[in-house]
């Protein structure tokens, strides 16, 4: 895999998410209570024996630079290969606005071409797995073709509008590419992660550009599949998957990993997810809690009632507040008194003395950054 | 000039901690866990770190392997530096001979080299015992002021505890006028913290002259302070005043975990402009099933409680499994508890695993210990104050 290097795009559309990517990019956003988005892939790359891992960013990247810093946290820092953080810049043929995967590789030709490695391994970040990727590669050099797609069967994966979806035939060819379609021929759910040669990728990207092609996959691949002119197979991912691409899509998600079994199967001991540290002491239960069925981070201080939630790092539950149903981000406060439910707080909410909001199960209410009620 | 440092801390951390019994068998004391996630040399390193002192010495002796290892290239306390950091120092064979740091002077006498790299004007002396938050920089500042030789950092304890301390005796301005090791009749209430700055070329001189008799037990307090002070040194105290705990015995390791159950907090690990830093396990946020009770503890990433724990500290993944119960305990990393077990005031060390429906610890009496990886069978007894080694 030191012959691999990872490239995460996260330039996707987010208005889906509302609220929620108004100030950041949707690998930044914080999930199942320490976690962001992008540390899954990240991880993945890194405990699958990448060793240089570029991340481009278009949009809201503050928050994102911030969170991965030097790349310490995913032993990223070396001094050779490590992590690369590719902002949008200005040039005379660049204006720093990406209209898709295609634009910001093209943006970062000189970063892909400077990199030793022979073979590129390429992301999205709108879904959350944990990936042992090295399986995936040896699949690749053995089936001797140019261009190996992750999918997956996961039948909650389809969405109407919206998605990927490959027409495979027995020997894992793709035949055929669907974007956003009404309702999904296909059963194949694109992962948005592929792998191929990186002279194949530059050449690519090059000729797409030449011909005003913007986004990879609907100009690329989808007419590659029907020219036949290149061997794309898919690769299918077995494991656990989830897709961010709603709001109730991310409520679900955080609540999923309240199960058990879900939990262990992102979390499996062997394939551990690194993410910055905080350096908090451990979450503070005092003498009136009630905790059940949640996952709490480190930073909480809990003098309420906990129930069905995810509480991230640095939250205060104080005596007498009712939580269920909630994801509460880093360092809100609940106050005395206040009853949530199917909400969702991001970071810093203050809910005053009293308050309570109870949204419906399948529409939570979303609560912005820095908000106090 | 690239080397210079104004001053240079030295950490020993080479004793054995005899009476931490079976939890110091196998790593040394400042190696011991605390407070859920810390490790007790994190107080030491972290207080440096937020002192501006970016270089420390780390002198190892006693089972250093856990020590070594945890320290690894300094990243946790930002002490990963081109130019400073933390530098383990492990006695080493000089010649023909070797020989083991035979005291704490000596362990500091047997580095000056490493000291002298730095061309720093003033050594920082810490022990790796002690559970604090301390700025030295504010220290080694008394210490420029006061044109002190030494400055030793001093607490006031109870006046009936005293004698188990060793005391400075005052006199105008701070000057220490003697130093006595635990004294019967104590003329003073001021405890040494075992935290001392020495300006350079003293420390040289007494340490180069402790080494050359024979007689001495080469000890700070025992040999040093006592030359010093007879030679009419400027030696000062520094008035300390805050949250301070030794945790030598189990007993007080116990305390200082069930310390940070209390309200308001003694010491204030909240605090971010003085945060104490550690080495990450990097787990999941910690889970609390249906059915379980958490009541006035501390559990961090990994853990995952299905029982009851009250007035506890876990660190990270532990696991109580149903029915169990913890109360007053302190759960070290990687401990389990089977189902319908019950742990009272007891510490149980890393990896350790408690059978069903054992009953470990008493609601009252000493505290009982389970050691490192032990796998305790169902229905084990174990007695308040009983130790249960593998």
């Amino acid at each position: 895999m030191k012959n691999v290097m990872g490239v995460i795009y996260t330039g996707e559309k987010d208005s889906f998410l509302r609220e929620l990517t108004l100030l950041r990019a949707i690998a930044a956003m914080p999930v199942a209570g320490r976690y962001r988005v992008i540390d899954f892939l990240v991880s993945g790359m890194v405990n699958s024996g990448v060793r240089n891992v570029g991340v481009i960013m278009q949009k809201n990247y503050h928050s994102l630079m911030d969170h991965l810093g030097s790349g310490k946290e995913w032993d990223l820092h070396g001094k050779n290969d490590g992590l690369y953080i590719l902002p949008p810049f200005l040039t005379r043929e660049n204006v720093g606005v990406y209209n898709g995967a295609l634009d910001a590789l093209h943006s970062n030709m000189g970063y892909l071409r400077r990199s030793r490695q022979e073979y590129v391994l390429l992301s999205n970040s709108l879904m959350i797995f944990n990936a042992n990727f090295k399986k995936m590669f040896v699949e690749y050099r053995k089936s001797g073709a140019d261009i190996m797609m992750m999918y997956t069967k996961n039948p909650d994966m389809l969405r109407p509008e919206y998605g990927t979806y490959l027409n495979l035939d027995d020997d894992q060819n793709v035949i055929d590419i669907e974007i956003d379609p009404t309702k999904p021929q296909y059963q194949n759910t694109f992962m948005e992660v592929f792998i191929m040669k990186k002279d194949l990728l530059l050449d690519l990207v090059d000729r797409g550009a030449a011909h005003g092609y913007h986004d990879l996959t609907r100009d690329i691949f989808q007419r590659t599949a029907h020219d036949s002119g290149m061997k794309m197979v898919g690769y299918e991912y077995t494991d656990i998957c989830f897709r961010l691409d709603s709001v109730q899509s991310y409520f679900e998600f955080n609540l999923d990993v309240l199960n058990p079994d879900i939990r262990h199967q992102l979390f499996p001991d062997d394939r551990p997810v690194y993410t910055k540290v905080r350096d908090e002491l451990p979450a503070r239960y005092l003498g009136d809690a009630h905790i059940m069925n949640s996952i709490v981070a480190d930073g909480c201080i809990v003098n309420g009632t906990v129930e069905h939630s995810v509480l991230s790092r640095g939250v205060k539950v104080d005596k007498g507040a009712t939580i269920k149903n909630c994801i509460i981000m880093q360092d809100c406060h609940i106050q005395e008194g206040v009853h949530l439910e199917n909400c969702i707080l991001d970071k810093q909410a203050v809910i005053k003395q009293g308050g309570r909001l109870i949204g419906p199960k399948a529409y939570p209410i979303v609560i912005s950054k820095n908000m106090v009620i | 000039m690239k080397n210079k440092k104004q001053c240079v801390a030295m950490l020993l951390a080479g004793g054995q901690g005899a009476r931490l019994g079976i939890l110091t068998e196998s790593m040394a004391k400042p190696a011991i866990p605390y407070g859920g996630k810390y490790r007790i040399i994190d107080f030491p390193l972290s207080n440096c770190t937020n002192s501006a002192i970016d270089v420390v010495g780390v002198l190892t002796q006693y089972q250093p392997l856990k020590l070594n290892a945890y320290i690894g290239s300094g990243s946790p306390w930002d002490l990963d530096l081109a130019h400073g950091g933390v530098y383990v120092l492990p006695p080493y064979v000089k010649g023909k001979s070797g020989e083991w740091y035979s005291g704490t002077a000596n362990a500091i006498y047997q580095n000056l080299k490493f000291i002298e790299q730095f061309t720093a004007s003033y050594v920082l002396i810490l022990s790796g015992d002690h559970i604090y938050k301390m700025d030295y920089n504010a220290m080694l500042q008394h210490h420029i002021n006061t044109n002190a030789d030494c400055t030793i950092a001093v607490r006031e304890v109870p006046w009936e505890e005293a004698s188990r301390f060793g005391i400075m005796n005052t006199g105008a301005d701070n000057e220490i006028i003697e130093f006595e090791e635990k004294p019967a009749n104590p003329k003073s209430n001021k405890a040494s913290m075992g935290v001392y700055i020495f300006t350079w070329d003293k420390l040289h001189k007494y340490l180069t002259e402790d080494a050359a008799n024979p007689n001495s037990s080469n000890d700070f307090g025992k040999n040093i302070i006592p030359n010093m002070l007879g030679d009419e040194q400027r030696v000062f105290a520094y008035d300390f005043e805050g949250y301070w705990k030794d945790v030598g015995t189990i007993e007080s390791l116990w305390e200082a975990n069930m310390d940070l159950l209390t309200l308001p907090m003694p010491i204030d690990l909240y605090d971010k402009k003085w945060r104490i830093y550690g080495r990450n396990p990097g787990m999941t946020p910690h889970f609390v099933a249906d059915g379980a009770s958490v009541k006035n503890s501390l559990i961090t990433e990994g853990c995952e409680v299905y029982g009851r724990v009250d007035h506890s500290v876990l660190f990270a993944g532990v696991i109580i499994k149903e029915g169990a119960v913890v109360i007053d305990s302190v759960l070290m990393p990687g401990a389990v508890v089977e189902r319908g077990a019950c742990v009272r005031r007891t510490i149980v060390a890393e990896g350790a695993i408690i059978g069903a429906g054992s009953e470990i610890g008493e609601e009252k009496g000493d505290i009982a210990v389970v050691g490192q990886d032990i796998t305790l069978p169902s229905g084990t007894v174990v007695k308040a104050g009983e130790q249960r080694a593998k």
